[in-house]
């Protein structure tokens, strides 16, 4: 076991530090100012993205023979591949296909449950709640009361300006 | 008073409320205009297939969005200072009431000429007549004469309390030990409801305020009554 750890010791250590692939010319060029040396010191990865088309590293780094005889068929002239045999490369390249990557999910149906399931949820408390924890309404909300309030309201000109009283005609007795 | 389903504010009774409104929805508006050009340009980020990896700087840009929004707070600042000096100007009040919070109550003094003080109870709901509004209503109003400038010293006995009528734009804190004075002219007659506005106790949701503005006479009538009974 410590001679794999000390295996993968050298191995990272032995990483060389990649440098930007721009030269500085070409980033004075682009950015109209002095852009300072990138280095990249992060382990190579594969991923799928459809902005960054290509990786660090290609998807299939353990090659069978089979695999391998093909690699070397593809440095002669490619008009000699059959289209399993490209299909094959590129599988060997990349794990999934621009189509394959962008392909929607049922995901957001799945949120969208979740949302509703929860809202019910709550809506259930809530009514639960009503009838078994609620005191009973003051009786200033039965619809005497409440009518009898708005009259003293309007008789007392509350916000005559804007608000409640400006929007009764006084004369007519009614909304306006 | 607040009426249903009330959005904004309530109708100004003062002139400062009203300069307080006009700023508001100069604010607002402001505010809704940032608040669109965020929404769009979120969704203009979010909707489009277009990706750019390699952007470092961009020197006018930065410009822009560092002038604007400090030309946006001038434009917000220079407003609010007017009103603020506004509230501050010298104003000669004609009278000059002591408000003084309890637990929980509010106790008015008006000692210009005679010993006039009385407690202001809100009125339970219970005991509420008919039209009468629930946790509004207190068995004695504070009286003033309209369209007078009134200075009110706001104090506490006990906790602090808070007395704030929004209508006339009016919220002073009630500190125990303390004097803070405010002052106001309602431009209207009316009763102008305001609630106690820092936490003191219990019953801190059950002391509002109630602010009668009537013509002179009127008042000096009630205030010949309110010594009478004392």
């Amino acid at each position: 076991m410590l001679r794999q750890a000390a295996g993968h010791m050298r191995g990272l250590l032995a990483r060389r530090a990649s440098v930007a692939v721009t030269s500085s010319a070409v980033r004075m060029a682009s950015q109209g100012h002095e852009v300072s040396e990138t280095v990249d010191m992060s382990r190579p990865m594969y991923y799928d993205r459809a902005d960054v088309p290509l990786p660090d590293k290609p998807y299939k780094d353990l090659l069978t023979d089979a695999d391998k005889s093909l690699k070397q068929k593809e440095k002669g002239p490619w008009t000699q591949l059959s289209k399993e045999e490209k299909i094959a490369l590129y599988r060997l390249m990349f794990c999934q296909t621009y189509p394959e990557m962008k392909q929607k999910t049922s995901e957001w149906k799945t949120v969208l449950g979740g949302i509703f399931f929860f809202l019910g949820f709550t809506g259930l408390v809530v009514w639960w709640q009503r009838i078994y924890v609620y005191p009973p309404l003051p009786k200033t909300f039965e619809g005497d009361s409440q009518a009898m309030q708005l009259k003293r309201m309007l008789d007392m000109r509350v916000n005559p300006v804007q608000g409640f009283a400006a929007k009764w005609d006084y004369e007519k007795g009614q909304w306006k | 008073m607040a009426h249903p389903s009330q959005l904004g504010f309530q109708d100004a009774a003062s002139p400062v409320m009203e300069e307080l409104l006009h700023f508001h929805d100069h604010a607002l508006m402001i505010v809704f205009l940032i608040s669109t050009l965020v929404l769009y340009i979120i969704v203009a980020m979010v909707t489009t297939k277009l990706t750019n990896k390699f952007i470092l700087d961009s020197q006018e840009i930065e410009i822009i969005w560092t002038l604007l929004p400090a030309i946006i707070l001038i434009l917000i600042a220079l407003p609010s200072l007017r009103i603020l000096y506004l509230m501050d100007e010298i104003n000669d009040p004609h009278l000059t009431i002591k408000a003084m919070g309890h637990q929980w109550y509010w106790s008015y003094e008006y000692t210009d000429y005679e010993d006039l003080g009385f407690d202001s109870y809100m009125v339970p709901t219970q005991d509420l007549t008919p039209g009468q509004f629930r946790l509004l209503e207190t068995d004695h109003r504070m009286v003033i004469p309209v369209e007078s400038p009134i200075r009110v010293l706001v104090s506490a006995e006990d906790v602090l309390h808070s007395w704030a009528v929004p209508s006339l734009g009016v919220k002073m804190d009630a500190v125990p030990g303390r004097l803070n004075q405010t002052a106001f002219i309602t431009s209207r007659p009316g009763v102008f409801y305001g609630q106690c506005s820092e936490i003191c106790g219990a019953n801190h949701s059950f002391m509002p305020i109630v602010v009668e503005a009537v013509p002179l006479e009127h008042f000096e009538n009630w205030s010949f009554i309110m010594l009478q009974d004392a």
